[in-house]
């Protein structure tokens, strides 16, 4: 750098006053007008957080740098520029989440109240998330925020209770539960298909064991996805002396939506329904 | 090194201000650190026949030979713009040569071993022991800059070049022939079809809809006491989603291809008497090939768990769907499959049995699997689709036990 530096101090011709440029650095305009701050890349930072390194080689299929559609910068399925994304991704600034979940786990009643027996269900979810800190500056962020909804149709519950008059056994056919949870998204790098952890609070209404009576419960989800296409999640619901913790993975309805109905037909022509 | 550099940017400030009109603007210099005042006396000038000039200016591709003919041209037009100090043609000529034999040269031998050798017009400048930037910027803001052939003081400065490429085409050609790298790249592959929603080893990720159909061979435990297994023919439909991560990578050229996906796949699987199990594990496969209809190799492995069925548990029971609980057991595969379009697939799957003696008898479960052979595919072009589906559809003809 010195050499060159010296180089230009050869060459410039006098300009009255103007200052050397590397005195004092200042923020320099980019071509799309976003001002650079000296010493904030916005926290990019760590790592995760670092922008992917450049190289000189790459997938024949990936797309390329740059701006403008089919370029990479704008997610595939958005609308915007990732202003909104029916899939979700690491630029989108606001994403559709429509998904299809399998899971199993087990279902622990209280102690009193019978064993623990397997647990399994499948079910379909769906909500919006956000990324606050990408609307006011065009930088990245790694948050995002966003509501859930969601139905799972699970397995029923068993209970065996010893009384004086012996073992009262009781059985339920299905558990169906609606959810609805906060969920926080932390995304771990701005790649194409990145990764990322989304943590999910919120509440479910369930048939408690094989009382028939639906009570309200709390609900935590922690998920590692890649981009909005899939994840794998371990979840848990927390209702009075009912606890259903269950491990699962989730496709997005693009993808699950073919896949529902072609079960579907398959299980009416086979009879099955 | 540092003192060299450093002495390098004061003789170059130093030659500017010379070069400069005669009020030039106030110079702030790019740190604050004290300049140097051994600059201008310890650059060797006139050293034209070292031998890295000699490469620099005959062999080395890039700026470097560029950077100095450039740099002594505009040496030349800002002595000869100068000319208002009245040292138009000497000063120019003098300039011109100096500053060209200078930044062919190398800054680093003569300013590591000043030895004062330095011939040519230019040596009585650069005997100056005290000639820091700050006495040049000042002698220079008070116009009184010298010049002529004569009594003028000539500081020539020596520039190193701007950096890469340190080799020549011939140093290229031999590392080339040494490690037997090709000389042009390989052409890229074709484009992708279907935008990597059918796995191709150009694809980074794949995002993958499966189904498979085939024939499952049925087992479930019989009467313990006999020793019996219930065995029956049947038929398997599975629906998956997977997720293909690059695990694996090589580069051909400038293209990066995927040796090896890996990545979670998630599904229901379907047989007779409308059992449905739900399963969740990892999907890998490995390329043996580059192109479109590369084969490859699939392994499969996921757990798995019951998530309903028509039959009924007990005599009283109605046949009908309903969910059923079963403990997590798992499956395994292992297919042969052309580009990512479909997959001969043999494999197995286990169901554990739920047989606690804390669990009521009634809800016990014995222990069942099946191995299974199958054709599996992505549904975008069809067959696997009709496959699994027709495979679901012809459960309906299987006798149970």
């Amino acid at each position: 750098m010195t050499p060159l530096l010296a180089s230009l101090l050869l060459l410039q011709p006098p300009a009255g006053d103007a200052p050397l440029e590397s005195a004092s650095p200042e923020p320099v305009p980019a071509e799309d007008g976003v001002t650079a701050k000296a010493g904030d890349e916005d926290g990019e930072y760590g790592p995760f957080f670092q922008a992917e390194a450049p190289s000189d080689t790459s997938f024949p299929t990936q797309p390329r740098k740059g701006k403008g559609k089919g370029s990479g910068k704008a997610p595939r399925l958005s609308v915007g520029e990732g202003a909104f994304c029916f899939v979700d991704g690491s630029h989108c600034k606001a994403s559709l989440l429509a998904d299809a979940t399998v899971a199993a786990g087990i279902r622990a009643p209280a102690s009193n109240k019978g064993p623990d027996m397997p647990y399994a269900h499948f079910g379909f979810r769906g909500g919006l998330v956000i990324r606050p800190l990408m609307f006011k500056r065009k930088a990245w962020h790694p948050w995002g925020v966003g509501v859930v909804g969601g139905w799972t149709l699970g397995t029923g519950s068993v209970t065996a209770e010893a009384s004086d008059s012996g073992i009262t056994q009781a059985e339920t056919e299905r558990t169906p539960a609606t959810r609805i949870a906060l969920v926080n998204q932390l995304w771990l790098n701005q790649k194409t298909h990145a990764p990322h952890i989304d943590f999910s609070i919120g509440g479910v209404r369930s048939p408690v064991l094989t009382s028939g009576v639906s009570l309200i419960g709390t609900h935590a989800e922690v998920a590692f996805g890649w981009g909005g296409w899939g994840s794998v999640y371990a979840a848990g619901d927390f209702l009075d002396r009912d606890t259903r913790v269950s491990f699962g993975f989730r496709a997005h309805g693009i993808a699950a939506g073919p896949l529902v109905a072609l079960a579907i037909l398959g299980a009416a022509l086979g009879g099955a329904l | 090194m540092i003192a060299v550099l450093h002495g390098t940017i004061a003789g170059t400030v130093a030659a500017g201000l010379l070069l400069a009109p005669a009020e030039p603007p106030p110079l702030q210099r790019p740190d604050s650190s004290p300049a140097p005042t051994t600059a201008p006396d310890q650059i060797d000038p006139g050293d034209t026949t070292d031998p890295a000039s000699e490469r620099a200016t005959e062999g080395a591709p890039g700026s470097a030979p560029g950077l100095a003919d450039s740099a002594a041209d505009s040496a030349a037009d800002s002595a000869a713009d100068g000319s208002a100090d009245g040292s138009a043609d000497g000063s120019a000529d003098g300039s011109a040569d100096g500053a060209s034999t200078d930044a062919a040269g190398s800054t680093t031998e003569g300013a590591t071993e000043p030895n004062g050798e330095a011939t040519g017009p230019s040596s009585e400048g650069l005997t100056e022991p005290a000639a820091s930037s700050e006495s040049a910027a000042e002698s220079a803001a008070d116009g009184d800059a010298p010049a002529g052939d004569g009594d003028q003081e000539v500081l020539r400065v020596a520039t190193e070049r701007s950096g890469p490429p340190y080799y020549t085409e011939g140093d290229l050609a031999e590392l080339r022939e040494r490690h037997e790298v090709e000389i042009d790249s390989p052409p890229p592959p074709p484009a992708v079809r279907w935008r990597c929603l059918i796995a191709d080893p150009t694809c980074r990720h794949s995002f993958e809809v499966q189904t498979m159909g085939g024939y499952a061979l049925r087992a479930r435990q019989g009467d313990v006491s006999r020793g019996t297994v219930d065995r029956w023919h049947s038929a398997r439909a599975q629906y998956d989603f997977w997720v293909s991560l690059p695990a694996l990578t090589e580069t051909v050229g400038k293209s990066r291809f995927t040796r090896m996906s890996l990545g979670p796949k998630g599904g229901v699987t379907f047989s007779d008497t409308g059992d449905l199990w739900g399963n969740l594990g990892i999907a890998t496969r490995y390329w043996l090939g580059r192109g479109r209809w590369a084969p490859s190799i699939e392994i499969t492995s996921a757990l798995s768990f019951k998530l309903a069925t028509r039959e009924a548990r007990t005599d009283a029971d109605s046949e009908a769907f309903r969910m059923q609980r079963g403990p997590v057991g798992f499956q395994a595969d292992v297919g042969f499959g052309l580009g990512g379009f479909g997959a001969i697939v043999v494999g197995g799957q286990y169901d554990s049995p739920l047989a606690r003696e804390d669990v009521p008898e009634e809800y016990r479960l014995v222990s069942s699997g099946m191995f299974y052979v199958g054709f599996r595919g992505n549904i975008l072009w069809g067959g696997p689709a009709a496959a699994a589906v027709a495979a679901h559809a012809s459960t309906r003809a299987v006798n149970r036990p």
